[in-house]
């Protein structure tokens, strides 16, 4: 069947098309292209998806190469769904950024969105890929197209930034390349499923060797998805980009992480053996940190895209959270809360985005009143804000739910205050941006009622994904029962 | 035709408040038009949806077993969106008028529509997650309302007001989510979910219900959660009325009844002792509002903390979990929405034609403003519980309750705080009536028909309850038989 190369495919097609941009002097023309082809992809993964809910999960060999030897591609409803969603966010950012990046940045227009397909192409790897040190390619092409995307304004706290992102990043993909070198030396294989079943056998005898290699795999994927205390590089990197680069980073490549951490911890050496150390424990700690902390340094910060780039710290402790539970449902909720979280936190970067180029600002301070200015945009905002803070039926709300849940499950009920503290905190810097802009005499003194709208036709993208939201929250059963269904 | 128009009296609010920020107004007139005809149709809706269908349920969608936004009407319900859509259309009338100094009018109108169709949500919601879902939407409804002006004060009340309501609400969620893990089921069926499980945890049953008590209590203004409410009297008359009598403080008494009585059960409830440590902070709050009132100046803050007070009443018969104090507690909840909504449409009034706002302003009043002045006074009579007016039937089923659970001192206690009730009302009375210069220009000044007209027939309306409460009296019986 050809529909099971298409996950191949949407790799290949993305990085291929990226090479041909620089062939055309126009950037126009990347830009269409780049639109054209995310779009072709996200077609392309919508079937994959169908495809794998009638006929099972799809395991391709790339070159006709069998397992041990060969890279195998391993595409369940899990990754089907994240491939999804990544492909269809791009796409969102991409239409959005074809009306506005020429506003924030003048020249290698072409270049940012040869970049965009490549790490589109790349993440989209790192989350089929059933082969370890694939995976580690795929790791450092994402590092270098991310930087490069952090880079591309070219001014002197983007160039600060991505050196800081590039050095962290580079150290964590050392951390995981050791970790591959140590799980080779014991197991002979590269491929994760050979890698469980040589490490089910073994891992009796390589005690120290086993944990080393976890928390080696553990802090080097966490660096790189901004696991709590490792997320310095983050708030730079995230608020310097332009508004769509933002959304993408913050909405998918973080998830790309810790999804492959998700399938190293879970599939490559199963709960079986990562039960025996005290890991689950340490991520569930520092997941907790980074759900208070994030929202604590987010409470601090001025700016409103560092806001939102701190509010990614504690939402990726949620997803921290999830892992550390260590049961079923808890899983389960971290990869729901992937999707959830990867279209929410790109709404509000498109919404802020379009706030700041319209209005020149970016201090909270100055954005009071904006709403009486962009009700649109400010309102889309808000519905990605209540999701955050955890107002019913939308993606948040049920997150925090079923996470509340899991912990009961796992016996952990203390930790249930963690995720109250944290929707409280959350509700603290959200409602004042939201109250700020829309209410308040001073604040709306000398405003004009939707003088800085933006047209609606750019706008049509963000209201696409504040609709995705919407959906993703209504049909969190489906969802979560597929994800269950497939869980490691 | 099916279950479905049950749905009608609640989203039609929201759609008309959405057409009623869409379209561009003529003239005022038009726009009071447009809006009365909202509330009173609905008001009609309501009442053909009663009368035609009875208690009749719909799930509006079920995702799964908790994620079910359900709706049941039942007699509870009724009366609850009852009360709220009658003095709905006394405060639109009344707002008519009172908004034209305040300004911003159909933002206010916008909003107050769409929360009379939240309340009634409220009211028909058929399990606890429904219920949280509009009582989460009812914070964010009422909040530009409490923040009508603008003012740098009212925003602080405002994110006072936010920041209580999300600590309460988040309280709630904590204990929803402990329930659900425990009972896998949160419709409200009268007697309790409990029923058929036996449970033999009931240290963590009493700690659900403490953390859920405690989460819906500060909407009701339990002290020591209640400083929200005084703060939020910086909102314009017509909102703090319906926040006291209908709105916000209500719904979290009717919370409380719907996890008391239709959650855990009063069976329940006494076996894990859930009113004896609530009884504690109940009796604080009555006391506690009932002082702090009499030391308020400011004629709305005075009338914020006697609510405090009164809330406490209410909340004292539904905790003390026998038939007589149950009637007496939802008959006070009805009693009480009628005076101080009159209470307030009064202070409303004086600030609206005098601009005055203290109890030392109002001196002599009475003589200037004759009707509402012995409107007000009508109310207060009620309030404290004199013979025959309302106040009284209410409180003397609350009295027989207390006396029922062998509990003297919850009758002391009742009797000590209808003497401060009398303490802190009488003298606006005084004042009003036979203070003040005598050579003062004596020229009647009343405010405009459409803000007298609701004061004199909720006047009406408080004393009909008064001299004939079997009718109100039969139907809540009836309620409390089916859950005691």
């Amino acid at each position: 069947m050809i529909i099971k190369s298409f996950p191949l495919l949407t790799i290949i097609f993305l990085f291929i098309t990226s090479f041909t941009m620089p062939l055309f002097k126009k950037d126009v023309i990347s830009k269409r292209l780049s639109f054209i082809t995310l779009s072709i992809s996200s077609v392309i993964s919508l079937i994959s998806v169908i495809y794998i809910k009638f006929n099972g999960e799809i395991y391709y060999r790339v070159g006709h190469w069998d397992a041990p030897w060969g890279i195998e591609l391993h595409v369940g409803i899990i990754e089907g769904i994240i491939g999804l969603v990544f492909t269809s966010v791009a796409t969102l950012a991409i239409w959005y950024s074809m009306f506005s990046l020429e506003r924030s940045m003048k020249e290698r227009i072409g270049f940012y969105y040869l970049l965009i397909n490549i790490l589109i192409g790349s993440l989209l790897g790192i989350v089929y890929t059933n082969d370890l040190f694939n995976a580690f390619v795929f790791i450092e092409v994402s590092t270098i197209a991310a930087c490069g995307i952090v880079v591309i304004k070219n001014k002197k706290e983007n160039i600060k930034a991505a050196l800081k992102y590039l050095i962290l990043s580079i150290l964590g993909s050392g951390l995981v390349l050791m970790g591959i070198a140590f799980i080779y030396s014991i197991t002979g294989n590269l491929n994760m499923t050979f890698i469980h079943n040589e490490l089910i056998k073994i891992h009796g005898q390589y005690q120290s060797t086993v944990l080393i290699t976890l928390v080696l795999f553990t802090i080097g994927l966490g660096v790189k998805s901004a696991m709590f205390p490792l997320h310095t590089w983050l708030p730079d990197a995230h608020s310097n980009s332009p508004a769509s680069a933002s959304a993408i980073l913050s909405g998918l490549v973080l998830k790309a992480y810790v999804f492959l951490l998700i399938k190293i911890l879970f599939r490559v050496f199963g709960l079986e053996i990562i039960s025996q150390y005290p890991l689950l424990d340490l991520i569930l700690i520092l997941g907790s940190a980074g759900m208070i902390m994030g929202s604590v340094l987010a409470i601090l910060q001025r700016n409103i895209k560092r806001v939102i780039a701190y509010s990614s710290v504690a939402q990726m402790g949620y997803i921290f959270y999830g892992i550390g539970l260590g049961n079923e449902l808890g899983l389960a909720m971290a990869i729901y809360h992937i999707i959830g979280h990867a279209l929410t936190k790109s709404t509000l970067f498109l919404s802020v985005g379009s706030i700041i180029e319209q209005t020149g600002n970016h201090k909270l301070t100055d954005l009071r009143g904006v709403g009486k200015e962009m009700p649109v945009t400010l309102s889309i905002f808000t519905i990605g804000a209540f999701s955050m803070v955890g107002i019913p039926i939308l993606p948040g709300f049920i997150s925090k739910w079923y996470f509340a849940l899991a912990s009961i499950e796992a016996g952990k009920l203390l930790y249930l205050g963690v995720i109250l503290a944290s929707s409280l905190l959350n509700a603290l810097y959200y409602f004042p941006i939201v109250i700020n802009s829309f209410f308040g005499e001073e604040n709306l003194k000398g405003r004009v009622y939707m003088s800085k709208n933006k047209p609606l036709k750019e706008l049509v993208p963000v209201l696409v994904l504040t609709l995705l939201v919407f959906l993703i929250g209504i049909f969190n059963k489906g969802i979560i029962d597929a994800i269950r269904l497939d869980l490691f | 035709m099916s279950n479905t128009v049950m749905l009608i009296p609640m989203f039609f609010p929201f759609l008309a408040s959405t057409l009623l920020g869409m379209i561009k107004f003529a003239t005022k007139e038009k726009r009071n038009i447009f809006v009365a005809s909202i509330i009173i149709a609905n008001f009609l809706f309501l009442l053909l949806i009663i009368y035609l269908k009875g208690t009749i349920d719909v799930h509006l969608f079920m995702v799964n077993n908790f994620l079910d936004l359900y709706f049941k009407i039942d007699k509870l319900g009724i009366l609850f969106a009852m009360l709220a859509s009658t003095l709905w259309i006394f405060t639109a009338f009344y707002s008519f008028s009172y908004m034209t100094h305040e300004g911003k009018e159909k933002r206010f109108f916008v909003f107050f529509t769409f929360t009379l169709g939240i309340t009634i949500s409220i009211a028909f919601a058929g399990n606890l997650f429904t219920f949280y879902v509009f009582y989460e939407l009812l914070t964010l409804s009422t909040f530009p309302l409490v923040i009508h002006s603008g003012t740098r004060e009212a925003l602080e009340s405002g994110k006072k007001y936010l920041i209580y309501s999300f600590g309460g609400a988040t309280l709630v969620l904590l204990g929803m989510i402990l329930l659900f893990s425990i009972s896998q089921d949160m419709t409200f069926i009268p007697n309790g979910v409990f029923r058929n499980i036996f449970i033999d945890n009931s240290k963590l049953l009493l700690s659900i219900y403490m953390i859920l008590f405690i989460g819906f209590g500060v909407k009701a203004a339990l002290v020591p959660f209640h400083s929200w409410l005084p703060s939020a009297m910086v909102a314009p008359t017509p909102v703090s009325a319906l926040l006291h009598a209908v709105a916000v403080v209500k719904a979290g008494v009717f919370a409380i009844i719907r996890v008391s009585y239709y959650i855990f059960g009063s069976k329940t409830l006494e076996n894990i002792n859930g009113n004896l440590y609530i009884s504690f902070l109940i009796i604080f709050t009555i006391l506690l509002g009932s002082l702090l009132a009499l030391h308020q100046e400011n004629l709305k803050k005075r009338l914020a903390y006697s609510t405090v007070s009164q809330l406490g009443y209410i909340l004292l018969g539904v905790v003390l979990l026998n038939e007589n104090a149950l009637i007496g507690g939802i008959l006070h909840l009805v009693n009480h929405a009628f005076i101080k909504i009159l209470l307030f449409f009064c202070a409303g009034a004086i600030y609206f034609t005098t601009g005055k706002k203290t109890i030392g302003e109002i001196k002599g009043i009475g003589k200037k403003m004759p009707i509402t002045m012995w409107c007000f006074a009508i109310a207060t009579f009620s309030l404290i519980g004199i013979p025959p007016a309302n106040g009284f039937v209410s409180k003397w089923y609350l009295a027989a309750g207390g006396l029922n659970s062998n509990n003297v001192l919850f009758v002391i206690i009742l009797l000590v705080s209808a003497f401060l009730t009398a303490a802190y009302l009488l003298p606006i009375v005084i004042a009003a009536f036979f203070q003040g210069d005598k050579d003062i220009n004596n020229t009647e000044n009343e405010p405009p028909l459409s803000m007298l007209l609701p004061i004199i027939l909720l006047t009406a309306i408080v004393v009909l309850l008064g001299l004939f409460p079997n009718h109100v009296l039969n139907y809540i019986e009836s309620i409390a038989k089916t859950i005691v």
